[in-house]
């Protein structure tokens, strides 16, 4: 118990530490998923390592004192006091934020079931007559994409396969499965925040690799992407908001070399990183109830 | 056949994916097309009749017109539902967070540097 819940919390620096150089490394499509699943399985061993803390202050609940002293039994006391009032208040923290985080998720459904209003049910791509160039997908059964009338416009016709074709990946693939998990285990344990960040730049690689094999081109969808992230400057300069790391360079130069290979031997490290606090949660549960067995009595 | 050619030529499309391209052509320009136009544009060895056979579906969905005034034979696309979207989009886009950032989006922002290193590549590789 003494060390093992506290692994849950301290191997979770670890995958953020190691997660943009997987990127590097490994191709899009295999890096996005284990470090998807590696972040859910490191989230939720920390907030249960938590939780473990949170309960051994149940040794200082008045009755049970008392009682053991009448038994004359000694409790253990594996945790100081201090540490599980702690891990109380982050695990208010830590509930607040998966509250806000699925709020916002709904808030972006219900969007985008409006978006969607007055179009056929049947038909793939949803147009908006609007002079905003934007693209995304819209997950759901069946999947949409929609693209402003400024964006089509704005592209050639080889390039707007490639548009095409990248938003089909997201919602073949379901990356917003991948985005949704990642999301709430980052709001439940915010060191994964830049593995986060790591799994939103992977999958616009996955679809822009799976683009280029569909369209057969990695120069033109290169070009699709300049040409799309020039235009969409251009309808708001100086908007250094949805800034990203110089993502679309890094997706472009990425274009221009190699597709990385699917290297197994880092995708299993990684899923180890995750696997590892899960252990650790595990045994500190055994311990834990251990612990109370004594604690208790009957 | 899911693939074509070692040298990665393109692979076939299934008719939704057609339909979303040939609406796609018809919104990128402010002419009616003509089936012949359309074919000339999304290329891809697509027969005319394919082509005709995609318009008179989009037709029957409501998501094209016949232009009027205009070449016989030509179409545009229809306006209302997209309009409706538009309106939509910008609705949530004005009311605070941006909730559509958190899905994946096509491209993002760049820097003033980088804005000029890709419109070397546009050039560099002749538009």
């Amino acid at each position: 118990m003494r060390v093992d819940v506290y692994i849950p919390l301290i191997l979770p620096l670890l995958l953020t530490a190691v997660a943009s150089q997987v990127g590097l490394k490994v191709s899009p499509a295999l890096a996005a998923r284990v470090l998807t699943i590696a972040a859910v399985l490191a989230a939720t061993a920390s907030t249960w390592a938590l939780l473990l803390l949170a309960a051994t202050l149940v040794n200082e609940a008045p009755h049970v004192a008392t009682e053991a002293g009448e038994d004359g039994r000694r409790l253990p006391d594996p945790v100081p006091v201090a540490i599980a009032v702690a891990a109380i208040m982050l695990l208010w923290l830590i509930g607040f934020r998966l509250v806000r985080a699925l709020r916002a998720h709904y808030a972006t459904r219900r969007v985008l079931e409006r978006l969607c209003e007055g179009h056929p049910p049947d038909s793939e791509l949803i147009v908006a007559a609007s002079s905003t160039p934007r693209a995304f997908a819209i997950p759901g059964t069946p999947g949409r994409i929609l693209v402003t009338a400024a964006m089509l416009g704005a592209l050639e016709p080889a390039e707007r396969r490639v548009l095409l074709a990248h938003e089909r990946a997201h919602l073949a693939h379901r990356h917003s499965v991948l985005s949704t998990a990642v999301t709430l285990a980052a709001a439940a344990n915010p060191v994964l925040a830049p593995v986060r960040t790591t799994v939103a730049f992977l999958v616009e690689r996955w679809a822009d690799e799976e683009a280029a094999r569909r369209v057969g081109d990695r120069r033109t969808t290169a070009r699709a992407l300049a040409r799309a992230a020039l235009v969409a400057q251009r309808a708001r300069p100086g908007c250094a908001l949805s800034f990203s790391e110089h993502a679309v360079t890094r997706r472009i130069a990425a274009l221009q070399t190699a597709p990385l290979p699917n290297l197994w031997s880092i995708g299993v490290a990684v899923l180890a990183l995750g696997a590892l606090p899960a252990f650790g949660a595990l045994d500190a549960t055994g311990d834990l109830l251990r612990l109370l067995g004594e604690s208790l009595p009957g | 056949m899911a693939r074509t050619g070692p040298h990665g030529r393109a692979e076939r499309r299934s008719a939704g994916e057609l339909e979303s391209e040939v609406l796609a052509a018809l919104w990128a320009t402010d002419e009616a097309l003509t089936p012949a136009d359309i074919q000339g544009e999304i290329g891809g060895n697509l027969a005319y009749n394919t082509v005709h056979t995609i318009l008179k579906r989009l037709y029957d969905k409501g998501l094209v017109l016949r232009d009027v005034d205009g070449r016989r034979g030509a179409y545009r696309p229809a306006k209302n539902a997209a309009e409706l979207t538009a309106q939509a989009m910008h609705e949530a886009l004005d009311r605070g967070p941006d909730p559509i950032a958190a899905l994946q989006q096509f491209v993002t922002g760049l820097s003033p540097q980088e804005e000029e290193a890709l419109r070397d590549l546009l050039r560099g590789s002749g538009t």
